[in-house]
């Protein structure tokens, strides 16, 4: 008993000593100015971001000139291990010891995650690789913009594309019955409906099912005229095996809702005659694939950039002009130099960055994977097929939900 | 709830069939190497993933055919096990079991990062075998013709295994060295060769069942994973040692589970939990466990 | 499985070790202040554990259903408008209660190897109902939150205040531990353990006892739950992971199980490992040093880094030893 007593003792007396607290750390105002680039560097996003996100950030410094308003820029690679709380702390850290922009996060959670921080800390973060909507809209924050895609702009491009079409009216539905998944069938049903088009069916599919056949049998007897592949990852990868396997791929068009270069690159015969969107192809034209090259020359490997690295080399640059421009790193002013800035460059034509949301808008451009027979040159997976422009690619201001109070 | 036609249904539980298949075959060596050796190997997931990228870099670098693979994958991964027994996993015996559990779990941390390592986090293509990649014409639905093999091999082995380990001279001695070793031995029968033996089999038989799956699902360090779980579940419900329970158990529930999965999508990952509870709670033992033997 | 640590003034000395080393932890240079917030809920949580494992030898592969199910519990009212931390906290607790109860009268049913498999499959349930749940939990994507509450009036939004609040905690509960394990309801758990069919002859319904520590195990599991989610304001899924109840396992084994002190240092060591390899080549490989360590600890060293050295310093070698049944009597140990 007598331990219990001591101990409740103890305890009580360090809630006095907490609100003492100890002041967070200090940030230099004359040393390096700190880019933390915060992606996966070991895990599943490896491929797609990783450290290709960090050279391309690094390119970017390199070809502004090392040095910003007088100061050195230094970049910073840290692993968030693809893990929400370990990006939060890892973001705070790095915020604490000098950086002034968090950039990448690929994976949703962790972006999400350091949206937080970066309000907190009153700093700014640059979201490229992940893709939920939510961090423009419920989430949005003064302090974060999202640049590269989202789940939105996937299903609105793709979504009316196919639509469009008179063979692309009815679709039936592959859903992961996760956040994701439901965002995109939400999205998807969204764009489709203003074509006339309607998914038949959806199978909200749980999460750790690996067999597809149940759902992809149904969607075989119900014979729609496209099939929505709207999960990610190792379950779009099970898919698409089973969907070739089945044969469904002779029988109707194969949509897929999130796709990247590098899974392609991993594993051609899956993805092959599918249709699917991205932000950013490094062949689609001259300054694109002049900067490709440049890339690929720096990194070696004859390895093609995806376009959440690209992101990362043109959101680097756009902060750092915006720097430079604001004679500031202060975030509050950079920011608000940002807000309603229209910039084009090889990433990103008609570009803006939009005040309403921090939802950053171009062109999305809707294309074919090639199968490995008809490509003309290692990693020439893609085929334009429509360009779409912002006001039709992102979600429109008018249904944004973000409380903005900046 | 989609319309479902009786068709419908009945392919459903054809492809309830090829799940069932797997979980019968890894339930199957969880179940031999448990009754047998009274451990309960964690890492039977892992041994299930190491027999299909055996496949898949068989295939990579030597061109080795799935049906060499069938053999060649077992008998590898077979003979790893032999080694991880002989050389570690024995000196956990004299312990309480709980450490056999607890240095598998290891074992799974320490092969499947490894492979992560290895051959990258995203996963290989494994093609399925020529011949078998087209569809067959059931009379009321077409249906891909490697699942029908799968079905098929995993029933075969399934009997197989049974009939040696219950009906055969060689299964008898193994079951005579488990419950009475050193009775056994004054018999002169090696009873420590029977017991690295008879891991090696279990783990054989899960790699067995790892070549099966490359076809149908990615090749990735953490395909085991997921299934190591089920696998528990399904020996909880069929009861641990009887091989009888496992492939009933194993096919039994697969089919429940994709039938469910049509029926009710949201349940059809935690149906197979949700049955283990069910049966926990009313028959403890496990459908056709016998009293819980002394672990 | 040893008292020698927790009795009388080594004991006392121990803790007080451990609580001064827990008092400047965030203070030393190098230390980030959350990563210290996570030491200190992994710390409780490994005790938690102990509890159970060390003390009641039954071995749970689902601690993440208590551990990550309260936090998501506090993260879902607090994102909700709930401001007071204390009524999230109580709240989340209360849940972990409930769900141990529901979840301990099923899986006691069956012991030994059983237990764990049922324990990690239930876990599996609670991990799939979080990705489904998803407008209520953020799914896979987590669940961010922007505050942390207040706690009867003080803010907790200063990481040094919350730090000592969750140190409070991980006090309070190691007290707690110790005060079960050294008390009559603690004999009983020592004595199912050393045979269960005698103690169950001499009249205790051991199914019970066993029940009311897979509970206690899992309420405190969950306040550090609750700690660790609104420390790091998120409530994310590796919470909910099966993995992470493996770690659990692992942490609580390295340090020493049936110590109630060697787990929280075998938490420490496990942060400080993992925290260690993200920095390095081979970033979320941690598993792998991880496994390697506990397979070695496993093999040659299964006490546990402060079991083996407690085994070293006080029980070699016969010796005359207080019998702990009848501290009158002399007995010759000779472990």
């Amino acid at each position: 008993m007598k331990h219990l007593r001591v101990s409740a003792a103890l305890a009580l007396a360090f809630t006095f000593v907490a609100p003492i607290g100890l002041p967070a750390g200090t940030s230099a105002d004359s040393g390096p100015i700190k880019i933390a680039v915060i992606t996966d560097l070991s895990g599943i996003y490896a491929a797609l971001a990783g450290k290709g996100a960090v050279e391309a950030t690094q390119m970017a410094v390199d070809d502004f000139g090392g040095s910003v308003l007088g100061r050195k820029l230094e970049v910073d690679a840290i692993d968030h291990r693809n893990n929400g709380p370990e990006a939060a702390a890892k973001a705070r850290e790095a915020y604490d010891n000098g950086a002034e922009l968090a950039l990448d996060m690929t994976n949703s959670a962790t972006a999400l995650a350091v949206e937080g921080v970066a309000a907190e800390k009153h700093k700014l973060a640059i979201v490229t690789g992940a893709g939920s909507s939510a961090i423009t809209n419920a989430n949005c924050d003064r302090y974060t913009y999202h640049y590269a895609y989202d789940t939105y702009a996937l299903a609105s491009s793709t979504g009316r594309n196919i639509a469009r079409q008179p063979d692309g009216k009815t679709w039936y539905g592959i859903v992961p019955d996760y956040a994701f998944g439901k965002a995109m069938l939400t999205d998807f049903t969204a764009a489709l409906k203003p074509e006339g088009a309607s998914f038949v069916h959806a199978d909200l599919i749980p999460l750790g099912n690996t067999d597809f056949s149940s759902y992809l049998l149904a969607a075989k007897n119900a014979k729609p005229q496209v099939l929505g592949v709207l999960n990610a990852g190792a379950d779009t990868v099970n898919t698409m095996k089973q969907v070739k396997q089945f044969g469904l791929d002779k029988q109707m068009k194969i949509a897929v809702g999130l796709l990247f270069l590098s899974d392609v690159d991993a594993l051609p015969d899956v993805f092959s005659g599918t249709r699917i969107t991205t932000s950013w192809y490094w062949n689609q034209n001259k300054a694109a694939r002049a900067w490709a090259d440049k890339y690929t020359k720096r990194v070696g490997g004859g390895l093609r950039p995806t376009d959440i690295q690209a992101a990362d080399y043109s959101a680097t640059t756009q902060w750092l002009q915006a720097v430079k421009a604001v004679g500031s790193v202060d975030a509050d002013k950079v920011q608000q130099y940002l807000d309603g800035r229209q910039f084009n460059d090889f990433y990103a034509t008609a570009g803006e960055w939009r005040a309403r949301d921090h939802r950053v808008t171009h062109e999305m451009y809707v294309v074919d994977v090639l199968p490995k027979e008809q490509i003309k040159e290692p990693h020439a997976w893609f085929k334009l097929v429509q360009v779409i422009p912002p006001s039709r690619a992102f979600r429109p201001e008018a249904q944004s939900l973000c409380k903005k109070d900046w | 709830m989609p319309n479902i036609s009786a068709e419908y249904l009945v392919t459903q539980i054809f492809n309830g069939l090829v799940n069932g298949g797997f979980y019968a075959l890894l339930a199957l060596g969880l179940s031999i190497i448990f009754g047998m050796l009274r451990i309960v190997n964690f890492a039977h997931g892992a041994m299930y993933m190491l027999g299909a990228f055996v496949a898949y870099y068989g295939a990579l670098s030597f061109h080795l055919p799935f049906y060499a693979a069938l053999i060649v994958a077992p008998l590898v991964v077979g003979l790893f096990g032999y080694l991880f027994e002989t050389l570690l996993l024995q000196r956990l015996y004299d312990l309480d079991p709980l450490y056999n559990l607890l240095f598998t779990y290891a074992a799974v941390l320490v092969i499947e990062d490894l492979m992560k390592l290895f051959a990258g986090a995203l996963g290989s293509p494994y093609a399925t075998p020529a011949g078998l990649d087209g569809v067959t014409n059931l009379g009321f639905t077409v249906y891909p013709t490697y699942r029908l093999f799968v079905i098929g091999v995993c029933v075969v082995a399934c009997a197989a295994v049974y009939v040696v380990v219950e009906r055969s001279p060689l299964g008898a001695r193994i079951r005579a060295a488990t419950e009475k070793p050193e009775l056994t031995q004054a018999f002169g029968i090696d009873t420590r060769r029977l017991v690295s033996g008879t891991f090696a089999f279990g783990v054989a038989l899960a790699a067995f069942a790892g070549v099966l799956a490359a076809p149908n699902t990615n090749v990735t360090p953490t395909m085991g994973d997921s299934i190591i779980i089920n696998t528990f579940a399904i020996v909880v419900i069929g009861g641990l040692g009887s091989i009888l329970g496992s492939v009933t158990a194993g096919f039994a529930l697969g089919v429940i589970a994709a039938v469910g999965a049509v029926l009710y999508p949201p349940i059809s990952n935690t149906l197979i939990f949700i049955v283990m509870v069910l049966v926990i709670l009313f028959r403890p033992a496990g459908l056709f466990g016998a009293a819980e033997r002394r672990a | 499985m040893t008292l020698a640590l927790i009795r009388g003034r080594r004991g006392a000395l121990a803790g007080a070790v451990l609580l001064a080393l827990g008092l400047v932890l965030p203070l030393i240079p190098g230390v980030y202040i959350v990563f210290a917030i996570d030491l200190v809920c992994f710390a409780l949580v490994a005790v938690a554990f102990d509890l159970l494992l060390g003390f009641t030898g039954l071995l749970s592969f689902g601690h993440a259903l208590f551990f990550g199910g309260a936090g998501y519990v506090a993260t879902i009212l607090i994102a909700n408008g709930v401001t007071s931390f204390a009524l999230a906290a109580a709240a989340a607790v209360l849940y972990a209660l409930v769900l141990s109860l529901a979840v301990g009268a099923v899986a006691v049913r069956r012991s030994g190897i059983f237990f764990s498999m049922i324990t990690l499959a239930i876990g599996e349930i609670q991990f799939f109902v979080v990705f489904q749940m998803s407008d209520v939990t953020g799914g896979e994507n987590g669940l961010p939150i922007s505050t942390r509450g207040t706690f009867f009036g003080l803010p907790l939004a200063n990481d040094f205040a919350f730090y000592y609040v969750a140190l409070a905690a991980l006090v309070l509960g190691t007290a707690f531990a110790i005060r079960v394990v050294t008390s009559p309801f603690g004999a009983v758990l020592a004595a199912m353990r050393e045979n269960e069919v005698r103690a169950k002859s001499i009249g205790y319904d051991t199914d019970r006892f066993k029940l009311a520590a897979f509970v206690m195990s899992g309420t405190l599991a969950g306040l550090a739950g609750v700690l660790y989610a609104v420390g790091n304001r998120f409530a994310g899924t590796e919470a909910v992971d099966w993995h992470t109840s493996g770690a659990i396992v692992i942490m609580t084994i390295l340090g020493g199980i049936g110590t109630i002190y060697g787990p929280i240092v075998g938490a420490a060591l496990y942060q400080s490992l993992d925290f260690f390899v993200s920095k390095t080549a081979i970033g979320d490989k941690t598993n792998l040093v991880m496994g390697l360590i506990f397979a070695v600890v496993i093999l040659v060293a299964r006490r546990g880094i402060v079991g083996e050295l407690l085994h070293l310093a006080f029980e070699r070698g016969p010796r005359l030893v207080e019998d702990e049944d009848a501290p009158d009597r002399l007995i010759v140990s000779n472990p």
